[in-house]
């Protein structure tokens, strides 16, 4: 080997240690380096690296049909477009673009130009929502202008539509994006932003039906945004890649959208009120009206905070499920408890007569009244003539206590069970009620009050649909049922709600003669409250009332019509049909509608005449 | 006509020559792995300028060096003038004026002036010995603080931060190994001390001390410089011990490296071959500058010891800012990785410092 010979001619020999040195160290440096990038963080990287350019889609799962008891479909899904824009690619040429294409409402040019300042320095892959709902015009234009419009994309996401508009508004109820109390509130289910939710009616009492599960597809992208299919991208995506969404259950109902449509028909010259019309023997609902009614379509899109306010702070209550949330004086369709429970107490004889002068005689006082003087009255007549005196009478034998008794039997005073839009339970009064809540106690004249369904009674049209049907059928107290079965997106029962019989009454059979007679005579008899509105070709037995409504003063500034609109009393009509072999029972309330024969009875009559029509003209078609 | 004075073997330093090959060779490998799937005819240009570059590497050194001893001067001269010109003539890109265009050439004086540079210190280190045995004086280097930094000055007008640091560090490489007084070494290293913070508040420009403080805390800024610190550093790391593979490699494939062909290669590199392809890289590196550290050791004069020393420290400085720089050790300059860039202008520069090198290697044995 030669050796090295240093040249006196080279300065730099002596330092050539140090110099050797330093490369050296300097190198050693940058091999440490890559192995703690390399080899200590080389796994870490690795993950990072791959999260650079695996993309992870959410797979929207479809949101479960709801149906009627036929079929016809109540709440389905539609196509909406949405418009993402990722600032980083989306510039002032393209922006100007944008608004030549389309015309985008200032309101949303300021938005998108906000949020675009917003996002100045985030993240790079950043896109946001820019339009929602655009028209199918807007899409086709801007999908042909793409070139033009970097960082613009269109997605579509499912949305709810009500094709029937109000229809059945408060039963099928609504759906809304989560909010983040709702995320917080199921934080196992895994909600996402921008997910829908059932917010009210069956939408959300049946949202884990209703909901499906996501699924997700993973896809590789580069820098750019531009996905990579081919083999060598496809290495390096994790398995499985691809989970298909599973589409939410179906809902069956038990309503009937024909049904429901003519309900709401023979319902619509009255601005508040509800009306509800079950099967007798099962409790199945056929038609569900709540009044006024609200569009599902409206609530379930964005809604703006003054429309929002509108719906809930308007005088009518349009927000309100008057079926299961409103709860009333029954008045004289509550007189069947105290007859009910003076016959199976033994305590009234069906010939036993007493005079109605106008007003019942009890204490000093002379304010129980009646609607006129009715005359010698028995337990049936006084049914069909909804004479009060005879039930202050009969509610005085039978005693408050007893009375709350039977009226628990026949569901008031309890959730009826449908379980939908917080149902209320009413309220029975009871003498130890009365005891606590008032100083001087309980009195007589409660009881005489409670007796004729006023007082501190409440009761739902629901909950007296639920006593009236368990009348009919002759002692089943049937649990209201809005869901048929729950199938999967092929129409597979996945699990099917049998008719709940919550409770059998056994009561004589006299008892049950006694109401069909005299709720028959309400509709039938000369003297009957109802008989005016009867119907010449069907049968109907029933029971009018009237829940007084406590005087209101006048506000300042108010309508004086509306004022007295206001103080009028609500009108109930509650009925069943065929009176020998009963299907179904109605219940009709028009609030403010003033004195029952004249408002309630004829819509509660038209509406048992269409369920009849319609059913007949079914079994005509099919042979 | 331009053979030496004396009498040599003129050998061909092999080691030399394998190590060139080899670097430039991974180089096209590495650049043929991400350009293909781009339009750009990025892999062809390459080979055009890498069979310009063996050119220019085979005509210096088939020069005899002294020649470039007597031509130094002028090859300074003609350097500064063209420096001067590109800021009078030179087309304005990315903010800098940086080339000139001479008829259908297109050249940037400053990457040349790394070259002449080395051969100016060369020739006044030559014809000026220390004066006492004590070393060099301060006032000795007076002249050749002067020579740099002239050239210094106006590149960073152009603005090229980047070429001027090379330039002041392939100086003060050179001054640093040069026999100097004690005294002169600490007032030269007490000066740069000083003149540090004068360069961060008068001479750097905005983006470059973002530069320089996003590396110091990459997550402060992770979508803007950070990203492309952050992203170099998953690419090198992601490569693992073995790497990712030829033509695999997803941080470069799918472009989230930024400027991978000209300052990134060698996180391409890194993410598909891993740990073993890095240390090897580098190890050509290593090899070369050790090699030129040698020669300048073992040559028989000043003139080509300070060749040896500066192309050395030309190859050094390069290899370790762009590693440096790749792997977060350092802020992101538009430093080039020698012979394994994308690039005419460093393929040139560095063919050229690789001839000098062969010049003086292949005549350093006396008969």
């Amino acid at each position: 080997m030669r050796r090295l010979v240093l040249s006196d001619d080279s300065e730099f020999g002596r330092k050539y240690r140090y110099a050797f040195v330093f490369v050296v160290v300097v190198f050693l440096i940058l091999v440490g380096r890559l192995v703690q990038l390399q080899v200590v963080y080389g796994a870490e990287y690795r993950e990072l690296s791959r999260s650079n350019f695996l993309q992870q889609i959410s797979l929207e799962a479809p949101r479960g049909l709801i149906l009627d008891r036929r079929g016809s479909v109540l709440a389905k899904n539609r196509v909406a477009y949405n418009v993402f824009i990722t600032p980083r690619f989306f510039d002032a040429k393209a922006f100007r673009k944008l608004q030549d294409l389309i015309q985008v409402p200032q309101i949303d040019l300021d938005y998108i130009q906000s949020k675009i300042l917003l996002a100045e320095g985030r993240k790079r892959g950043f896109s946001l929502l820019a339009l929602r709902d655009v028209p199918k015009e807007w899409v086709l234009i801007l999908e042909s202008n793409r070139d033009h419009l970097p960082g613009l994309d269109i997605s579509t996401q499912e949305k709810r539509q009500y094709p029937n508009g109000p229809l059945a508004s408060h039963a099928l109820g609504f759906v809304g994006e989560v909010a983040a109390e709702d995320i917080a509130r199921h934080p196992m289910e895994g909600y996402r932003e921008r997910d829908w939710i059932g917010k009210y009616g069956l939408e959300a009492k049946l949202e884990a039906s209703l909901r499906g599960r996501r699924g997700s597809l993973w896809r590789v992208r580069d820098a750019r945004g531009r996905v990579k299919t081919g083999p060598e991208a496809l290495r390096w995506l994790p398995r499985p890649f691809h989970v298909p969404p599973q589409p939410g259950y179906n809902i069956v109902t038990t309503l009937d959208a024909d049904v429901q449509r003519a309900t709401e028909l023979v319902m619509a010259p009255f601005e508040s009120g509800s009306a509800v019309l079950m099967e007798v023997d099962t409790g199945k609902i056929v038609s569900y009206v709540s009044k006024p009614a609200y569009d599902p379509n409206e609530l379930s899109g964005r809604l703006t905070s003054v429309r929002a306010s509108e719906l809930y702070n308007h005088p009518l209550h349009p927000m309100l499920d008057k079926v299961v949330q409103g709860t009333y004086f029954p008045g004289s369709t509550y007189k069947v408890v105290s007859a009910i429970a003076a016959i199976e107490e033994n305590l009234a004889e069906f010939e036993e007569y007493h005079l109605c002068k106008g007003w019942y005689e009890y204490g000093r006082s002379s304010s129980f009244r009646c609607t006129h003087a009715h005359g010698l009255m028995n337990l049936e007549s006084s049914i069909v003539s909804s004479c009060n005196v005879y039930f202050y009478m009969l509610s005085e034998r039978v005693g408050m206590d007893r009375m709350a008794r039977y009226a628990r039997l026949l569901g008031f005073g309890t959730p009826p069970g449908l379980e939908l839009n917080h149902e209320k339970s009413g309220f029975i009064p009871t003498k130890q009620w009365y005891a606590q809540k008032y100083q001087e106690g309980f009195r007589i004249g409660h009881t005489l009050n409670s007796g004729i369904g006023q007082g501190d009674v409440k009761a739902s049209i629901l909950q007296v649909a639920q006593a009236y049907a368990a009348i009919a059928n002759r002692g089943s107290v049937m649990q209201p049922q809005i869901v048929e079965r729950i199938t999967d997106y092929r129409g597979v029962t996945v699990q099917e709600f049998a008719p709940v019989l919550k409770r059998r009454l056994d009561f004589k059979p006299e008892t049950w003669d006694l109401l069909s007679r005299g709720l028959d005579g309400v509709v039938n008899n000369p003297e009957g409250t109802a008989y005016r509105s009867r119907l010449a070709h069907l049968r109907v037995a029933g029971k009018t009332g009237t829940a007084q409504v406590r005087a209101m003063r006048r506000e300042p500034g108010q309508d004086p019509e509306e004022s007295r609109w206001r103080n009028q009393d609500h009108a109930w009509f509650v009925g069943y049909s065929p009176v020998e072999r009963p299907q179904v029972v109605v219940v009709v309330l028009v609030e403010h509608g003033g004195f029952a024969s004249k408002m309630s009875v004829a819509p509660a009559l038209a509406i048992l005449d269409e369920y009849f029509k319609i059913n007949g003209a079914r079994e005509e078609a099919t042979p | 006509m331009f053979e030496p004075e004396g009498r040599f073997y003129l050998r061909i330093d092999w080691t030399l020559l394998m190590l060139i090959v080899s670097i430039t060779g991974l180089g096209l490998l590495n650049l043929y792995s991400t350009s293909t799937s781009f339009s750009a005819p990025l892999f062809t240009q390459q080979i055009y300028w890498i069979f310009l570059g063996f050119s220019a590497f085979f005509i210096t050194a088939t020069i005899d060096y002294r020649f470039y001893d007597r031509v130094a001067n002028v090859l300074y001269i003609l350097g500064i003038i063209s420096l001067v010109a590109v800021l009078v003539l030179g087309r304005m890109f990315f903010g800098s004026r940086r080339w000139l265009n001479i008829g259908p050439l297109v050249i940037q004086p400053s990457e040349l002036m790394k070259i002449i540079i080395i051969l100016t210190m060369a020739h006044y280190v030559h014809v000026s010995p220390p004066k006492t045995d004590e070393g060099r004086s301060l006032q000795e280097l007076v002249i050749p603080a002067f020579l740099v930094g002239l050239p210094a000055l106006l590149i960073l007008i152009q603005p090229d931060l980047g070429t001027m640091m090379i330039l002041l560090l392939v100086f003060f490489s050179i001054m640093f190994l040069l026999k100097m007084r004690i005294r002169s070494l600490l007032t030269l290293a007490g000066s740069a001390l000083v003149l540090l913070p004068l360069i961060w508040t008068f001479v750097l420009q905005e983006y470059q001390k973002s530069r320089i403080l996003v590396f110091l805390d990459p997550a402060s800024d992770p979508t803007g410089e950070g990203w492309h610190i952050r992203q170099s550093m998953f690419a090198i790391g992601s490569g693992q011990l073995w790497g990712k593979g030829f033509m695999a490699g997803t941080q470069s494939q799918y472009q989230f490296l930024p400027a991978q062909w000209s300052d990134f290669p060698f996180a391409v590199w890194a993410e598909e071959w891993g740990l073993l392809g890095s240390v090897l890289l580098c190890s050509l590196y290593f090899v070369l500058i050790i090699w030129a550290l040698r020669m300048a050791v073992t040559t028989r004069d000043r003139f080509a010891s300070v060749i040896c020393l500066g192309v050395g420290a030309l190859y050094f400085w390069h290899t370790i800012i762009n590693i440096g720089m790749v792997m977060g050790l350092l802020p992101i300059v538009g430093v080039t990785l020698p012979l394994f860039s994308h690039g005419g202008s460093s393929m040139l520069t560095f063919m050229i410092a690789a001839g000098l090198l062969m010049s003086v290697s292949a005549r350093r044995h006396t008969l």
